[in-house]
This record gives C-alpha cells, sequence and structure tokens, in this order.
C-alpha cells in the first residue's frame, strides 16, 4: 500500500498564475491606450505586494508590513539610481536580497512568538519605517524622497516609454509570481499545517518557526520587488508612496481574491484595482467598499472569490 | 525647570490618554482574544460624533461626550454580538471583521464630514500658572477626566460581579464557562465598554489636538505599541506602558522635537521584545 | 535506550500553581499510569513535559541529556511524541495525508508496524476520507496513530479513551500493546480506571498539583490518602 502519496510539484493553479503574466505581455501590443496601461501598471505592482501578504496568509499569519519592505526595495533602487546603477538583473536582485536580509534578524525575532504579535509587530515595522523615511533626508531624502530616479535599463537599453514600463513591470510581476508560486508549492504541506494546526504540527516535530521566518524573508523580498515597480512607474521614491495604509490594500486584495490559491492575490488585485478606477476623483473612497468586501469573504464567504468560484465549480461538476 | 514640568504635564496627561486606549484594547483582546482593529475608528468616531452634537444639534459640550460614549459603546455592542460572535475563536477572522469594520468607518466619517479637519474647539480655555508651572487647562481637565475614567473602569472591574465574570473569563475562558457566567451577554459588554472608552478618549481630545478622519492610525499604533510595552493581555502593564509612552514623547517632543522620540521608542519596544517578550507585565507568549 | 527523567518539576501561570515538586523516571520501555481528579494538572504536565509549555521549575532529562524548556519540536525530533486529549488532527485533509504529514514532520520514516496499526483499527480502508468527517472514535485513534508515525522512543497519551465508546476502548489497549513491542515507553494519562488497572504496572497519582503517591495500583489506590482526594471528584470510570 503506498502509504504517503506523491505529489506533482506544479499545481494547476500556479501554471495559471504564471500564464497570466506570461499574456500580460501582450497587452501593449494589442492596445495604446494610456489609460488602460495606468491601470494595468497599479495591478501589476499592486499584485506583486499582495502575494507578499498571500505568503504569510498561508499560515494564518497577517503582515502589515508590506509596505516597509517594499520602501526599501524602492528605496534602494532610487539611491542606485543616483549612482547610474540602473541595470535592470542587478536592481531586480537588489531589490529582493536586501529586503530580504533586513527580515531575517526581524524574523528571528518575532516569529517565535504569537501570531497575534506578529501582527502587531508588523504594524509597528511599517510605522517605523515612514519615521524613518522622514528622519534621515541625508540617505532617502527625507519628506522630498528621492525623484528623476533614471529609468531602469536592459542591456543598455533604456525602459523609458510607457509601454517599456509596463513590460517592465510585467516582467517583476513574473518572477515574483515565479518565485511565490515555487516556495509555496514547495512547501505547501508545511505552511498546510501551520495555517491549519499549527500547535499539533509542532507537536509532531515541525520547526514551525523556521518555516514562517522562511515565508517572511521571501515575502519581505517579494514586497521589495513591489516596491521595485512602484518607484520604476512614478520615477519617484516617496514616503508616501510606502504610507502604512496601503499594507490595508494589499491585504483587502488578497482576502477579497481568496487566500487559499496563489490565484486569489491576482483577481483580488485585477478587481480592486479596476474597481478603484471607477471611483475616478473619489479613489479614497475605495477602501469603504474594500471594507465591505472584506465583511463579506470572512463571514460568508471564507475562500474570497478565488474558493467561492472553485467551489461553485466543484459543485456543479458533481451534481 | 519649566520645560521639564511642562513636559511632565503633557506627558501625564497623554499618559491618561493612552491609559484609556490601552485598556479598552486590552479588555478585548484579553477577554475575547480579538485584536481590535478598528480601535482608532472608534476614537475617531467619538470625536466626530461628539463635533456633530456641539456643532450640529447645539448640545453642551458635556452632553455631546455622553452623547458619543453611548455612541461608540452601543455601535461596539451590536457590532460584536452580530459579527464577531459568530467567529470569536478564529483570531484571524476576528482581526479582518475589525479591520473590515475600521474601514467603513473611516469611509462614512470621510463621506459624511469630508478629508479636513473639522472646527471642534475645547469648550475650556486658558491656563494655570502657578509659578514656574504654565498649564493649558484643557490639558488639566482631560486629565482629571481620564483619571476619574480609569478609576471608574477599575472600580467596575474589580469591585463589581460583571467586573469579576469579566477578569474570570480573561483568566480561563472554560473554566469561567463551565462556572455558568455566559459569553453571550458579557462578551459584547466587554466590548461595548472598550470601544465607549475609545470613544471618550475621541471625544475629548480632538478638540484639542485635531479632528479629521486620519487620526485614527496613528491612534491604533500607538495602542498596539503601548500593549506590546505592557505585555498583551495585561491590565497593569497597559497602564504603566501608556505613561512610559506618553511621557517619553512629550519629554521627546519638548526636548527633541519631531518624530525622534516616537522612532526611538518604537525601537526601544522592538528590542524589548527581544530580551523580555512578554513586556514589563505580561504572561508567557511562547509559541501559537 | 530512552529513560525520561522529571526532577522537581513545577509549573506556575500567574499567581495559580498548576503542580509542583512532581519527580519520576520513566524507565526504557516501561508503561506509567497517571491519575487524578479533574483540575490537578495531569494535561499540563504532558504539555510540559513534551515541551509545549516551558516548566516554571525543575528538570527534564532524555536520557541524561537536559531537555528542560526545550521547544515542542525539538523535543518530538529526540523522540517523545504526545497525543492530546480532544481529537486533534488536520481536519480538512485526508486521513492519508494526515498520517503523511505525522510522518514527514517526525523526520524518521515511517515505523515498522504503521500499517498494521491503520489496519487494526479500519482506518486503512478510510485512508482517504476528510478526518473531520470519521467518527468521534476513529478521530481520537487516528491522533493516536499519528503520534505513533513519528517514530518515537517515548509516548505520552493524554486521555486516550476518553470520549470513546466500552467497544472502543480495547483499540486503547491494542495500541498500547503495538507501541511498547515496538520498544517504547508508555505514560498515560487516564480517568478510566478499568483501563489503568488493567494496563499499568505502576501509576502516578496526582492531586491538586502534588504527586500523592507512585507505585503498583493495586497498593496505591488502596491508600487513604488516594481514596480520600478521589471522593470528591464525581468521573470515575464510565
Amino acid at each position: 500500500m503506498t502509504l504517503i502519496p506523491k505529489s506533482r510539484f506544479l499545481g494547476g493553479a500556479e501554471i495559471a498564475a504564471v500564464l497570466v503574466f506570461v499574456a500580460a505581455f501582450a497587452v501593449p501590443a494589442i492596445t495604446k491606450s494610456v489609460l488602460i496601461y495606468s491601470i494595468l501598471n497599479q495591478a501589476l505592482v499592486g499584485v506583486v505586494a499582495a502575494q507578499s501578504v498571500w505568503i504569510m496568509l498561508r499560515m494564518n499569519l497577517l503582515s502589515f508590513a508590506s509596505p516597509a519592505f517594499m520602501a526599501i526595495g524602492g528605496y534602494t533602487v532610487a539611491i542606485a539610481g543616483q549612482y547610474e546603477i540602473t541595470d535592470v538583473f542587478a536592481m531586480t536582485a537588489a531589490a529582493f536580497l536586501v529586503p530580504a536580509l533586513v527580515a531575517i534578524p526581524l524574523g528571528a525575532l518575532v516569529l517565535r512568538l504569537r501570531g497575534t504579535y506578529f501582527v502587531l509587530v508588523t504594524f509597528v515595522l511599517s510605522q517605523i519605517m515612514q519615521l524613518l523615511l522622514f528622519e534621515t533626508p541625508g540617505l532617502t531624502g527625507g519628506s522630498n524622497g528621492i525623484s528623476g530616479i533614471p529609468p531602469a535599463t536592459i542591456f543598455g537599453t533604456e525602459l523609458a516609454t510607457n509601454r517599456q514600463v509596463v513590460l517592465f513591470a510585467c516582467g517583476i510581476a513574473l518572477f515574483a509570481t515565479i518565485i511565490t508560486a515555487c516556495l509555496t508549492r514547495f512547501f505547501r504541506q508545511h505552511f498546510a499545517a501551520i495555517e491549519e494546526n499549527e500547535i499539533l504540527a509542532e507537536s509532531l516535530g515541525l520547526v514551525v518557526w523556521r518555516y514562517k521566518a522562511l515565508g517572511f524573508v521571501v515575502a519581505a523580498g517579494i514586497a521589495g520587488l513591489a516596491g521595485y515597480s512602484l518607484v520604476t512607474m512614478l520615477l519617484t521614491a516617496h514616503p508616501s508612496s510606502f504610507d502604512s495604509g496601503t499594507a490595508v490594500d494589499f491585504i483587502a486584495y488578497s482576502i477579497i481574491g481568496g487566500r487559499s490559491s496563489i490565484l486569489g492575490p491576482i483577481v483580488g488585485t485585477a478587481l480592486m484595482v479596476y474597481a478603484t478606477n471607477l471611483f475616478g476623483t473619489h479613489g479614497q473612497y475605495a477602501q469603504g467598499l474594500y471594507g465591505v468586501l472584506i465583511l463579506v469573504v470572512v463571514l460568508a464567504l471564507r475562500g474570497g472569490i478565488v474558493g467561492t468560484v472553485s467551489t461553485l465549480l466543484r459543485k456543479a461538476r458533481g451534481a | 525647570m519649566e520645560q521639564f514640568l511642562q513636559a511632565t504635564i503633557i506627558g501625564v496627561s497623554l499618559g491618561t490618554q493612552y491609559a484609556l486606549l490601552a485598556l479598552g484594547f486590552t479588555l478585548i483582546f484579553g477577554i475575547l482574544g480579538v485584536v481590535n482593529f478598528s480601535h482608532g475608528g472608534f476614537y475617531m468616531l467619538g470625536g466626530y460624533v461628539a463635533y456633530a452634537c456641539v456643532a450640529h444639534a447645539g448640545l453642551p459640550y458635556p452632553l455631546a461626550v455622553l452623547v458619543a460614549i453611548l455612541a461608540t459603546g452601543a455601535l461596539g455592542w451590536v457590532f460584536e454580538l452580530l459579527l464577531i460572535e459568530r467567529l470569536v475563536d478564529d483570531h484571524l477572522a476576528t482581526l479582518m471583521l475589525t479591520l473590515g469594520l475600521y474601514l467603513v468607518m473611516s469611509t462614512a466619517m470621510l463621506e459624511i464630514f469630508g478629508p479636513l479637519s473639522m472646527d471642534f474647539r475645547f469648550p475650556v480655555t486658558g491656563a494655570l500658572r502657578a509659578g514656574p508651572i504654565y498649564a493649558p487647562l484643557e490639558n488639566l481637565v482631560v486629565l482629571g477626566v481620564c483619571l476619574i475614567a480609569i478609576l471608574g473602569l477599575w472600580l467596575i472591574l474589580f469591585r463589581t460581579d460583571l467586573g469579576r465574570a469579566l477578569r474570570a473569563l480573561a483568566d480561563d475562558r472554560s473554566v469561567a464557562m463551565a462556572q455558568g457566567l455566559r459569553p453571550k451577554i458579557l462578551f459584547p459588554a466587554a466590548f461595548a465598554l472598550a470601544t465607549g472608552l475609545a470613544g471618550l478618549t475621541g471625544a475629548l481630545v480632538t478638540p484639542i489636538l485635531s479632528l479629521s478622519p486620519g487620526v485614527a492610525d496613528p491612534v491604533l499604533a500607538t495602542s498596539f505599541l503601548t500593549v506590546i510595552l505592557g505585555g498583551l493581555g495585561s491590565l497593569g502593564g497597559a497602564a504603566l506602558a501608556a505613561f512610559i509612552v506618553g511621557i517619553v514623547e512629550a519629554y521627546s517632543s519638548v526636548y527633541f522635537g519631531g518624530s525622534i522620540g516616537a522612532l526611538v521608542l518604537f525601537v526601544l519596544v522592538l528590542l524589548l521584545l527581544v530580551f523580555r517578550p512578554q513586556g514589563l507585565l505580561g504572561r508567557e507568549i511562547r509559541g501559537a | 535506550m530512552s529513560e525520561l527523567r522529571v526532577e522537581g518539576l513545577a509549573k506556575r501561570f500567574g499567581g495559580l500553581r498548576v503542580f509542583q515538586d512532581i519527580s519520576f523516571t520513566l524507565p526504557s520501555g516501561a508503561l506509567l499510569g497517571v491519575i487524578g481528579p479533574n483540575g490537578a494538572g495531569k494535561t499540563t504536565l504532558i504539555n510540559v513535559i513534551s515541551g509545549r509549555q516551558p516548566p516554571s521549575e525543575g528538570r527534564i532529562t532524555l536520557d541524561g541529556k537536559d531537555v528542560t524548556g526545550q521547544p515542542a519540536h525539538a523535543i518530538s525530533r529526540l523522540g517523545v511524541a504526545r497525543s492530546f486529549q480532544q481529537t486533534n488532527t488536520f481536519k480538512s485533509v485526508s486521513v492519508r495525508e494526515n498520517i503523511a504529514r505525522a510522518v514527514r514532520f517526525g523526520q524518521r520514516g515511517m515505523p515498522a508496524g504503521l500499517e498494521a496499526l491503520l489496519q487494526e483499527f479500519g482506518l486503512s480502508a478510510r485512508l482517504d476520507e476528510q478526518s473531520d468527517k470519521l467518527p468521534y472514535g476513529l478521530q481520537k485513534m487516528l491522533g493516536l496513530v499519528m503520534a505513533f508515525a513519528t517514530g518515537p522512543r517515548v509516548l505520552l497519551l493524554d486521555e486516550p479513551a476518553a470520549g470513546l465508546e466500552r467497544a472502543e476502548r480495547q483499540h486503547v489497549d491494542r495500541f498500547v500493546a503495538h507501541v511498547r513491542d515496538a520498544g517504547a515507553s508508555v505514560l498515560i494519562v487516564e480517568h478510566d480506571m478499568d483501563l489503568i488497572r488493567r494496563l499499568c504496572p505502576r501509576i502516578l497519582v496526582l492531586d491538586a498539583g502534588v504527586l500523592l503517591a507512585d507505585g503498583p495500583p493495586a497498593e496505591v489506590l488502596a491508600r487513604p490518602d488516594v481514596i480520600a482526594a478521589y471522593l470528591g471528584d464525581t468521573e470515575e470510570a464510565a
């Protein structure tokens, strides 16, 4: 009897997720609409940040630190730009690694404690980052930020036009998705065990805090990539882009989209960014919509949009 | 010397305000196990309700404050009873619920009152001058009211049956329930008590500082910081930490200016987590 | 070799003293029962020995190695497994996946006799059922099997028979026999006196956090202080 099941490394959802971003590369070829580029770019930045949140949600941990790590990634690139370092491969590595390295000691500190502490501490971290940005004008430009960041370059070519920036954002999002998919797929049983019953998992011998720390470090790197993408889109690194309130947006995208599947943050980001743009100049009301949807998801549609749809599909097939 | 006394008075006043917020937050966490993300929102709501009573309904300020307490308490009661109660054992879910509530609340306030600061003034002006001491009366009044509120809370928690029941639930819910305590009444009561305190603090402090949709976030951050410092779940720790935070904030803003003080405080608290993760007076917190 | 020794163990929560001055040795391959009225601190004792909570005082050694204060995963890796009083499984996944996780996290590979155990308890036929859809008794047995699946040298069982029907309690006997055949020592916390008398050549009595007695059941259960401790307690073998 084969007791232990062998499972495929690649899951359907992960493949679909990667394909979504491969397909996204086609958009600039199909349309020249600046509005679509803008919405798409916002979504491409948002989805990477939402994935950062989603990685921790896989272990039932809610992180508010995404803006802080986004800031580290974004400012790293902005500062490097001041020294004319703009190569996209070097900067992608830097935008991932610098926040990840910062996350290592932080993770070791916080992740041995209760999940509730994790939430509070990550919230405080994003407040600290905001203050740090304001209080270090020599490095970060303080309340002015760093503007006029030179465009990213790939093999010497500048990515300066709207189209090129969108393609760049697609590339970052694709890369981030591959990393996220590999991590969550490879460790899915460990993460799932921690999410469902951490005490049992630990009593069976799982070194729970190490997996949480691994997730935290990778999530920090992913958020750093989102920061790189954001800073490239705006050509400016400014504290207001990394305001701790934006953490709520990314959390909303993940929860509303569905926390059980890698497609969740993608669907959630796409729909919420689109909906926010419908609000037009009243964009601040979008958070009210997020609030209502979060309540609906948590109370009734636990799986979020993707979870609910897949449950309905399963029932339709089974019936 | 004057600066020092000045800073001390401000610090103690801030301490009592933070204490009310932190105590309420700790009540909800200790008794229900819920991290209340809408705590800052109730502070903001208290401010807006009091403002609306004064500016639109023409009520005298003390009455407005009372209405604010009742409104925030009632909303807290209803929210707990209808929504939180269904998921009270799922910590992440209840946190998300309070987050959702906060987003709805702040958008509603934004819609009703707009994004700018309200012209909401404290009715008592002037200052007390006694030798080297210069203390704005508004600070003293708020200090006084907050101290009375803290005393009232202490009386409720330690001298009434309701309070004993609440503390028993916080200590060990299963044992308390086996002894017949009914969470159905007690949980909403605990939540309402906490949100009422947040609303009271908002109604008192926003006329002195400012009233806009943005005031909720720093209040939440300070509440979090205070309960981490004091030890999550410890009432005594929350109160003690609140005074420490208030006083440090007051001294650093008087002597250093800017937000260096807040930054140093945040970083110190994070470091504290390394060496003493249970905070000042908290209990064990290792593991799940 | 897997001698578990506990010396001067105490646990306090705030002002509440759960137990103190607990000392005993569980020799390699032995079977020890722990009884006591409700609230005597028995589950907390297992929590502390298994590393879920740190002791307030005292030492725990495994084969002479001091493991006091180590976290649950470390204690588990050293070969001490525990079961839970309430059913405790990964509810949303299948029986098969539950066992797979136990083996995977235990990192010692599938222990000999695992498949036989699954067969014996009727779990082999239900490998692909979702674990929380199983009847209560089977979920309880699954929890026991999962603890065994980590390949332990010492098993701490927290009221394995609690909630089981009379007919199902013999499964616990069979489980303990299997486990001992595999060479592990067992500590059982129980309320079911019949089971304790049947299985355990030696028992500890815990009352209000104090170790009252340590010896063979016939002797221990005849002691007046042990009898008195139980007079106030309404829960006895069903």
